[in-house]
């Protein structure tokens, strides 16, 4: 912690009065009933002494979190993530954050199976509401894609989906998401991977399988043979891509506010930990369908 | 040795493929926008084909920048 200096804290002086008292005189202002002619002007007054009194407190939080930096900050981006020592073994730590997310999202399904199932009533609110909402979207979009035999690839992307959005949700409490990582991505290509050719394999059989890769002439087979690699490691950049470059301008935004990053990265984490993480897991759920769907249609 | 300034120009030149990106994603919403004009009760419809298309032109872009990416980070040392 460094000394500030004379003009620091009359400006940190001068902001907190600003900020409390603005926040005073806000409430002091009577609000007259709707119809009044004296309501729009009276809102506006409220609004504008609501402004400067959140921007004067902003600055002054600012001033008091810049005391206690260091002074010397650098941006540390790397692709691979920081290795930790876990019992003994050295593991990547997007595989420590991965079991954390997963040890919570099992925790919260058990108390949900124990607490919440056997309360569940025919007209549905609340917790029930939002569970049944999202467990019959996927699995609608799962049967537009696929047919009707299927449910527990519809599970099996629930669950992933789970874990991806919680693992992204992760930033927001200051860890790096393992999302980030190429390792995970890929394993999540992976198992798409796998999930294709057995259910190509079921459906038509080996023999079958290998013959797609004749179609329509027999000459595009090495072709064909290298865009069906080609589809797991699309998969995996993919998705790598965007969520690094979504944590890399969250942290670029942290750089440049410094000790001010207080309140605008939230609204920036909205976006880039909670929406976009999901636009992209459900691209991601969408080309796995189409894939497997492709493999089984002859 | 490694040379700094080479490694930042291929990394500039890899996320050049932005450029493609763009001007497919600026096309393919174009023509759905005119689509919805035409027939307004395909809009559910059109919007899903909308996504996965984009999906697929942005993953040229995204490979350009994770390429450039692998440059900065591993080639530099």
């Amino acid at each position: 912690m460094e000394t500030p200096s004379v003009g620091k804290i009359l400006v940190m002086t001068v902001s907190l009065l600003i900020g409390a008292g603005a926040l005073f005189l806000r409430a002091r202002i009577p609000l007259p009933a709707k119809e009044d002619a004296t309501f729009i002007p009276a809102k506006k007054k409220r609004n504008l002494l609501m402004f400067a009194g959140v921007l004067s407190l902003w600055v002054f939080t600012g001033l008091v979190l810049g005391l206690f930096g260091t002074g010397d900050r650098t941006l540390q981006v790397t692709i691979s993530p920081a290795r930790v020592d876990l019992f003994g073994f050295s593991v990547s730590s997007s595989v420590a954050i991965a079991w954390i997310v997963m040890a919570a999202l099992i925790l919260f399904a058990v108390l949900v199976r124990i607490f919440a199932v056997p309360r569940f009533q025919e007209k549905p609110r609340g917790l029930q509401l939002v569970l049944e909402t999202a467990v019959e979207a996927i699995s609608n979009f799962a049967k537009e894609k696929f047919g009707h035999e299927n449910d527990g690839l519809a599970a099996y992307f629930f669950a992933l989906a789970a874990l991806f959005i919680g693992s992204a949700v992760v930033e927001l409490f200051g860890f790096r998401p393992p999302t980030t990582d190429l390792s995970m991505t890929l394993s999540y290509a992976l198992v798409t991977f796998v999930l294709i050719n057995y259910f190509g394999i079921r459906k038509k059989g080996v023999k079958g399988r290998l013959k797609t890769l004749t179609k329509p002439v027999a000459v595009v087979a090495p072709f064909k043979l290298l865009s069906d690699i080609a589809v797991p490691v699309s998969l995996a950049c993919r998705l790598f891509g965007n969520m690094l470059g979504g944590m890399i301008v969250v942290d670029l935004l942290y750089y440049a506010l410094g000790a001010f990053s207080v309140g605008i990265p939230a609204v920036l984490g909205l976006y880039f930990n909670v929406f976009h993480p999901l636009i992209q897991f459900f691209i991601f759920i969408n080309l796995s369908l189409t894939f497997i769907g492709e493999a089984v249609e002859d | 040795m490694t040379n700094i300034g080479l490694i930042a120009i291929g990394a500039g030149i890899a996320v050049f493929t932005g450029v493609g990106a763009g001007l497919g994603m600026g096309i393919a919403t174009g023509k759905a926008v005119e689509a919805v004009a035409r027939q307004p009760e395909a809009n559910s419809k059109i919007n899903a084909l909308l996504i996965l298309g984009l999906a697929l032109t942005e993953s040229t872009a995204i490979y350009g920048f994770v390429t450039a990416l692998v440059m900065i980070f591993t080639m530099g040392k």
